[in-house]
């Protein structure tokens, strides 16, 4: 048996004039003999706790207040102890105990009955609880009414109102019907006791109708099952039916994941014109998506390196990181109007799609990749649109500048080749220097790790040193090619800046290994002493560019390094670019 | 243009026939005037949404900051009306002149005023404080002020000699609602929601009392 403390149970109320406080007296040891058990009070303004003044009128445990104790609005405390201990107390003003009794007088009379005699209204009455004094307003009761069948067991509720009269509607006449009412104070929420339960029956007053017809009720049962059977039948007739539009207005097909314009099992085993096709077809979309205003909006300047300040220039600001991570990896290539648009105009999605996927990875690696994939793809295959090549090039010393801050050395790394020297310098040169004005713009992919890393040998330093000790004398670069090899370029810049002796005028940023725009060509004034990097020693003819032999994946590409011999007499090469036609003679 | 010219000439028509449109005020003397009763009426329809919003407010208060931190114990609750000899139960209430309770109805209300203007701007300062209790305060301050202005209406209707506006009393309040101790302030706050609800619920009580008196004569 748990021992249970005296507590007081409630304070209650009944009209706002008078109320009592009922206790238990619990179990603990013999409290049943009266008066052990004393309920004392105290008003707010008073020092004193005083006993209660009538332990009878409410019963057995209980303290009734009169209405010369009671003080509405007045807070009291109320405590129950024995001589020697307080067991339990509880503070409270009157106004907030208030629960009235229950009404008295139910009764009800009939309304009117339908013309079945089935159905019947009934009007009940009630009285207020004689003790609450609504005629003179101190108090404003609300009532609430609930009511059921005889052998229901579950009340309904109707929403609490002021009168005391309610009528009831669509009661049927032969059953019976059990009514009970319950008032409140209209200003707070409890409820009182309910009131004594009104039986209603229809057959007493003789209109009950026992052996009426019952009314067929409505067959749920059966609309459902219909229903769901008529649904059924209609699905399957949809989906079976050979009306494709009537198919795909009920049944639209749910898109299922993939790249717009790019066929994956194309890209596995396709030809290199096809897959050059579908990347040139991204290319085209962003031609649509940025345009050249936005893309001046991503350029920015490094301010903080003030060699770069000086070279401020549009190559550099177009080389700038900002740049490349402005955009997404795929879409990686600058607005290009040579190339063809072939693509359709819902390609967004796929490019944003893209670059979501690109982003979750490691941003440089994955540029890196894609970038280089790109590019040599179409440096090699595309000659046609030789204006974007300029561009991509640019990509390329950003790329390259990037791997060797993150990945230092190990992109760097040549295939076993040799051409050692030259890698330390070029990395110190990168290293002191924020710009990506002495990086290679084109390197020749030796070879692909499997990680997917693309490890480059730097050819072109051997070109460049080649080439610095040329004159600028052949000004009759190859047209068809609207961009110019570094080497030629080279030797002209060699030529001019020594005429014109002026180190350091940076319009645009002239790069060691740069390449440059043909607006850049006619207005640059360059600066070939800052390319005073010892010039690679070794000669060693290694192939700028490679054919792709195989690609194998969408993110990988294997490159035949060895694959291409390069007989400079048979085509002009004086850049190492080989145009598509030439590139078609040599291969078997 | 057209259009005006038609609805001019229709009223004009209108007027000619002697239809025109009922005065609203239903005082045929002149004096365009709301029977005592519908005052009465709108008074006790007011007094009650006060209160009710009050109750609500004090216990979403009571919900939210007040659990466990013994303050309905510490509340000793004197409120800032309790100068007011007003009735406090219902033998004084039946025994109160009519004009004696209408002046102390007023006396209440013009004390609320300011407590309410301060308690919409400093509730907005307790830490996250629901929205519903920051609407509140604001309407109950904007009802309050309708309803001073009714009852001072009522007040003039059924005054037969001048308005005492003596009954009053100032609310020194607004420091300890800006107390830096959370629990201080919190206390403040719940004490004058306290007095609030219960001021409210006594407004609300004289008012039915009166209009019970006045208008139906002790038979509601």
């Amino acid at each position: 048996d748990l021992l249970q403390w005296p507590q007081i149970s409630k304070c209650r109320s009944p009209e706002m004039e008078t109320f009592s406080c009922f206790w238990t007296a619990g179990n603990l040891y013999n409290l049943t003999v009266p008066r052990i058990l004393q309920l004392l009070y105290k008003k707010s303004n008073e020092e004193d706790w005083k006993e209660c003044p009538d332990y009878i009128t409410s019963g057995q445990n209980s303290c009734y207040f009169n209405a010369s104790y009671t003080s509405v609005w007045t807070p009291y405390c109320v405590q129950l102890a024995s001589k020697t201990e307080v067991y339990d107390k509880k503070c409270f003003s009157v106004d907030e105990i208030v629960l009235p009794d229950p009404p008295v007088h139910l009764n009800w009379t009939l309304l009117n009955t339908s013309q079945t005699g089935i159905h019947g209204d009934i009007q009940v009455r009630w009285d207020p609880p004689p003790t609450a004094d609504v005629r003179k307003g101190w108090i404003t009761l609300e009532y609430e009414l609930q009511y059921k069948e005889v052998n229901e067991t579950k009340w309904k509720e109707l929403k609490p109102r002021l009168s005391t009269m309610v009528p009831l509607y669509s009661l049927k006449t032969a059953r019976d019907y059990e009514i009970r009412i319950r008032s409140r104070q209209r200003t707070s929420e409890k409820f009182g006791e309910f009131s004594e339960i009104l039986y209603v029956s229809f057959s007493q007053i003789g209109i009950g109708c026992n052996h009426c017809t019952e009314e067929v009720e409505f067959p749920w049962f059966l609309v459902v099952v219909f229903g769901v059977c008529g649904l059924a039948v209609t699905v399957i007739s949809i989906m079976l039916s050979k009306q494709p539009r009537l198919k795909m207005l009920i049944f639209p097909p749910v898109p299922v994941p993939k790249i717009k314009g790019i066929d994956p099992d194309l890209l596995k085993k396709g030809k290199l014109d096809e897959v050059n096709s579908i990347l040139a077809c991204h290319d085209s979309y962003k031609t649509q998506l940025y345009s050249d205003d936005l893309w001046v909006e991503f350029i920015e300047l490094d301010i903080e390196d003030p060699d770069e300040k000086n070279r401020a220039s549009d190559t550099d600001r177009l080389l700038s990181e900002d740049h490349l991570k402005s955009h997404n990896c795929l879409g990686a290539k600058d607005d290009d109007s040579g190339r063809a648009s072939c693509c359709e105009p819902d390609i967004p999605e796929t490019d944003f799609s893209a670059s979501d996927t690109c982003d979750t990875t490691s941003d440089s690696d994955q540029l890196k990749k894609a970038t280089e994939k790109e590019e040599d793809l179409l440096c090699l295959d595309r000659q046609d649109n030789d204006e974007s090549l300029p561009r991509l090039a640019s990509r390329d010393p950003q790329h390259q500048h990037r791997s060797t801050q993150s990945e230092n050395s190990h992109l760097w790394a040549p295939s076993g080749d040799s051409a050692e020297p030259p890698l330390p310098s070029v990395h110190t040169r990168i290293s002191n220097q924020n710009s990506l004005t002495n990086t290679d713009f084109y390197a020749q992919v030796s070879d692909i790790t499997p990680a997917g890393r693309v490890v480059l040998s730097p050819g072109q330093k051997s070109k460049l040193g080649r080439a610095q000790h040329e004159g600028c004398t052949e000004q009759n670069f190859t047209m068809d090619n609207t961009y110019f090899c570094e080497a030629d370029v080279k030797k002209c810049i060699a030529v001019i800046s020594h005429e014109e002796n002026e180190p350091h005028v940076q319009e645009q940023g002239y790069n060691e290994d740069g390449y440059f725009t043909t607006e850049s060509l006619t207005t640059t004034v360059t600066n070939l002493g800052a390319s005073t990097a010892a010039p690679p020693s070794s000669e060693l003819p290694v192939a700028d560019y490679t054919s792709i032999h195989i690609v194998q994946s969408p993110q990988g590409l294997v490159l035949n390094a060895t694959a291409l011999p390069v007989p400079d007499k048979e085509f002009n090469v004086s850049c190492g670019y080989v145009s598509t036609d030439q590139l078609n003679k040599i291969l078997p | 243009g057209l259009l005006l010219v038609a609805l001019l000439v229709s009223h004009m028509l209108l007027i000619k026939e002697g239809v025109t449109s009922m005065p609203i005020c239903p005082n045929v003397s002149g004096n365009c005037q709301l029977p005592l009763e519908e005052l009465f009426d709108r008074a006790v329809k007011l007094s009650r949404y006060i209160h009710f919003l009050a109750s609500e407010m004090f216990n979403e208060f009571d919900e939210r900051y007040a659990q466990g931190r013994g303050f309905i114990e510490k509340a000793v609750n004197s409120c800032h009306t309790a100068s007011l000899a007003t009735p406090e139960d219902k033998e004084q209430a039946q025994q109160i002149h009519h004009e004696d309770l209408l002046n102390l109805i007023l006396g209440v209300l013009r004390s609320w005023n300011d407590p309410l203007i301060h308690l919409a701007s400093e509730v907005q300062r307790i830490k996250e404080a629901p929205e519903t209790i920051l609407w509140k305060a604001v309407e109950i301050e904007e009802q309050n002020k309708r309803l001073l202005e009714g009852m001072e209406k009522i007040v003039g209707r059924v005054h037969s000699g001048e308005v005492d506006n003596d009954i009053y009393t100032p609310w020194d309040g607004l420091p300890s609602l800006q107390l830096a101790d959370e629990d201080s302030r919190l206390f403040a706050f719940y004490n004058l929601l306290h007095c609030l609800r219960r001021d409210s619920h006594k407004i609300d009580n004289y008012l039915k009392v009166l209009k019970c008196r006045l208008i139906h004569d002790n038979n509601c």
